[in-house]
């Protein structure tokens, strides 16, 4: 029988909540997560158990990586895996959310769009550049700075797509406060 | 990073809880205890908040020798925003108390 297996995200920045829940539900079944993979995640199989999941995002320095980990293991959040700055943790069901309170669940939101904001900003500007270029040159930059349009164009659709949903997430937070 | 205008609840509990010297996970421990489980900080939450008040120099590290385990304790400036905030939640209270009482201030 297969010991592990590959299932794919629905994209963190749209549907963490809807990963978390799939998560658990995989866990009933005996799956449990073991890594992050390229657009998804890991998993292994083990006995059937319930347990829940969380995902926090957070730049650590190597000093403070025992104290991150430790805070969480108190309150009975143990770590999983981490890549980058997003950590994944998993607790038995009933244990106390690893967010209490709105002001720091936007302030998580913040760090989850640092970077998203950056590739956006970063494509954005790339497809008005070469729109501009393709618009007032012609021949072979033109055909060029055409193609890198197109393609900047492709990445710039979801990452705004990404954008929008931060700031969603954002505000339903803020309203609740 | 929003700065702390205002102490929210989960930040008044935090910095009562380092007017003594303590270690990230006994705040938790001690807030729940002394709130006999009414208020709980999810860890998230805690770490985001002892972050922020080191930011803002309202608490620094008490001994930095160690720097695994690390005890934290209110600064001066700490003591004093957060004395502030007790005088505004007093205020709140007896505003409150003063109501149910059926006392008019007039």
């Amino acid at each position: 029988m297969k010991k592990s297996k590959y299932i794919l995200s629905n994209g963190l920045a749209f549907a963490e909540e809807k990963d978390m829940q799939m998560l658990q539900l995989k866990g009933t079944e005996g799956w449990h997560l073991k890594d992050f993979a390229l657009g998804g995640y890991r998993l292994e199989k083990r006995e059937c158990e319930e347990v829940q999941y969380s995902i926090d995002y957070r730049k650590l320095l190597e000093d403070d990586k025992h104290e991150y980990f430790e805070v969480f293991a108190s309150s009975g959040w143990s770590h999983v895996c981490s890549k980058g700055d997003m950590h994944i943790f998993k607790a038995m069901p009933g244990t106390i959310p690893i967010y209490s309170d709105a002001n720091s669940t936007i302030d998580k939101l913040s760090r989850l769009a640092r970077p998203i904001y950056c590739v956006t900003f970063f494509f954005l500007v790339t497809t008005i550049i070469l729109w501009a270029l393709m618009t007032i040159t012609d021949g072979p930059i033109q055909q060029i700075s055409k193609w890198i349009v197109i393609f900047s164009f492709v990445f710039l659709i979801p990452s705004l797509m990404m954008v929008c949903s931060i700031y969603y997430k954002k505000w339903k937070q803020r309203i609740e406060v | 990073m929003k700065s702390l205008e205002q102490l929210t609840d989960s930040v008044f509990y935090i910095m009562a809880a380092l007017a003594q010297p303590k270690h990230g996970y006994a705040v938790m421990s001690l807030i729940e205890e002394m709130t006999k489980g009414a208020f709980i900080i999810g860890p998230a939450t805690l770490y985001t908040i002892i972050k922020k008040l080191l930011n803002e120099q309202l608490i620094m590290l008490h001994d930095e020798t160690d720097s695994r385990r690390k005890v934290y304790v209110l600064t001066d400036k700490g003591r004093k925003v957060l004395a502030e905030d007790i005088e505004r939640r007093k205020i709140m209270i007896t505003f409150a108390e003063t109501g149910l009482r059926g006392e008019s201030s007039h």
